[in-house]
């Protein structure tokens, strides 16, 4: 299985290092025209099917839905943990490892979330975040329908953190329990953002864009632990003079 | 000599606009603190959208400076448009902002700012918030990016929640109308004019 990662990670790399020679846009998307089309389809996906469902969600008791997002947070932990690892952040991998030993003992199997009470607040690494503080290169923006914004940077980095993630090497832990959990984290995450998302679709002068905005932004400020650095600002100088 | 020549430098390094337009971080934070508490006061007393939305866009007004905000969204358009046309598109802009923000920031109306570091660059300052909930919903970071003006005062140009940059947000979105369009301005201030009647006839 060891081996098995290697090769994941190996095809991560160059699918990124490929997609990172190819010409840019300005806004990284030299398929736009497909990713356009994908979009719409996954606007139609979202309101004919999950829509609906997050809202039925929503009548799940506020406390268990709190329950099942603990949940999913502390399985994902030991991925954030080995990301931590890799990108050096000491602090933030003994962070991320006493939550996900306070929650699953103290909080029972990450139903709670004890650890945050300590003040051990909660944050996310993948592999994609991980090869970006590498140096590997975006590639170019991408929108599969389900999945949603990405680029091949994440996603190979998504499929890596399979390899990370102590669930896969669970005997009796199959496709279907990953979908499943998938799904619902999916879900609950669309179900928490309902009012949001369907106000940044009304006060949109083009949903395609802002979305592909938003994701890259957010994504770039994920990258560095949400730090932001003046130094990094666009110079606006300009502005003033003409 | 050699200490002639540090104190004349010293001097000259004194006379330049960076250090002659020294950023006083306090300040900085006490303009943040204020238009967060000035905010939350109209989000959380102010009933019908309506009354929202004018005391917003007058807070708008008096605390941004509107005309960089517009000519940065713009991007490189904005160099190669009329008089007539940016001044349309400034004012569109203004309303379209201000439906768009008071709408979106109704949901933290009774939440806590916690102003936090500030830091400066030249005319740039950055000061770091948090908006803590009542109700235990994770923390929300915001930064807020202010510029100095020529006259030593301070005004809003941009807001970063959740990583995001709300006028690069708008920049990218317009940019994308625009190349949709062949370039063609008209074609953006409608869709603004859209946005704002689709507002005004939902509200």
């Amino acid at each position: 299985m060891f081996q098995k990662s290697l090769l994941i990670i190996a095809v991560a790399l160059s699918l990124s290092a490929c997609a990172g020679s190819g010409a840019q846009s300005p806004n990284n998307d030299p398929f736009e025209p497909t990713n356009r089309f994908m979009f719409r389809v996954n606007v139609q996906l979202d309101n004919y099917i999950l829509k609906p469902v997050a809202k039925g969600y929503l009548y799940v008791p506020s406390p268990v839905r709190r329950s099942v997002r603990n949940f999913l947070d502390n399985l994902a932990s030991p991925v954030t943990l080995v990301n931590d690892i890799l990108q050096l952040e000491g602090k933030r991998a003994s962070t991320t490892a006493l939550r996900l030993g306070i929650n699953t003992t103290v909080g029972i199997f990450g139903l709670f979330d004890p650890a945050k009470r300590l003040g051990l607040e909660k944050h996310d690494e993948d592999f994609g975040q991980t090869m970006a503080t590498w140096g590997v290169p975006e590639g170019p923006y991408l929108f599969t329908p389900v999945y949603g914004p990405s680029s091949p940077r994440e996603f190979g980095g998504w499929i890596v953190g399979w390899g990370f993630d102590p669930m896969t090497y669970q005997d009796d832990w199959g496709l279907e329990d990953a979908i499943a959990r998938y799904a619902i984290d999916g879900l609950d995450f669309r179900a928490d953002n309902i009012d949001m998302l369907d106000e940044i679709e009304r006060s949109s002068v083009d949903f395609y864009a802002t979305v592909r905005s938003l994701y890259q932004q957010n994504r770039a400020s994920e990258i560095v632990n949400g730090v932001t650095n003046i130094d990094d600002l666009p110079d606006i100088d300009d502005l003033d003079d003409f | 000599m050699r200490a002639i020549i540090t104190a004349f430098a010293l001097w000259a390094a004194m006379l330049t606009p960076a250090a002659a337009q020294e950023v006083d971080l306090a300040k900085a934070q006490a303009f943040v603190m204020s238009l967060a508490d000035d905010a939350i006061a109209i989000l959380s007393t102010e009933t019908t959208r309506a009354g929202r939305e004018e005391k917003f866009g007058k807070l708008l007004n008096e605390r941004a400076n509107m005309r960089r905000i517009a000519r940065f969204t713009l991007g490189q358009f904005g160099r190669k448009i009329s008089k007539d046309d940016f001044a349309t598109f400034e004012k569109l802009l203004g309303e379209f902002i201000v439906k768009v923000y008071a709408n979106r920031l109704g949901e933290y109306s009774d939440e806590k700012v916690m102003v936090g570091k500030a830091q400066a660059k030249k005319k740039n300052i950055i000061v770091s918030s948090r908006i803590e909930f009542a109700n235990g919903r994770d923390p929300i970071s915001i930064d807020w990016w202010l510029r100095l003006e020529k006259d030593g005062s301070m005004s809003l140009f941009d807001v970063r929640v959740l990583g995001v940059w709300m006028a690069q947000e708008q920049r990218d979105a317009f940019a994308s109308v625009l190349k949709n369009n062949k370039g063609d301005m008209n074609a953006l201030l409608d869709h603004l004019r859209k946005q704002i009647s689709a507002d005004k006839a939902a509200s």
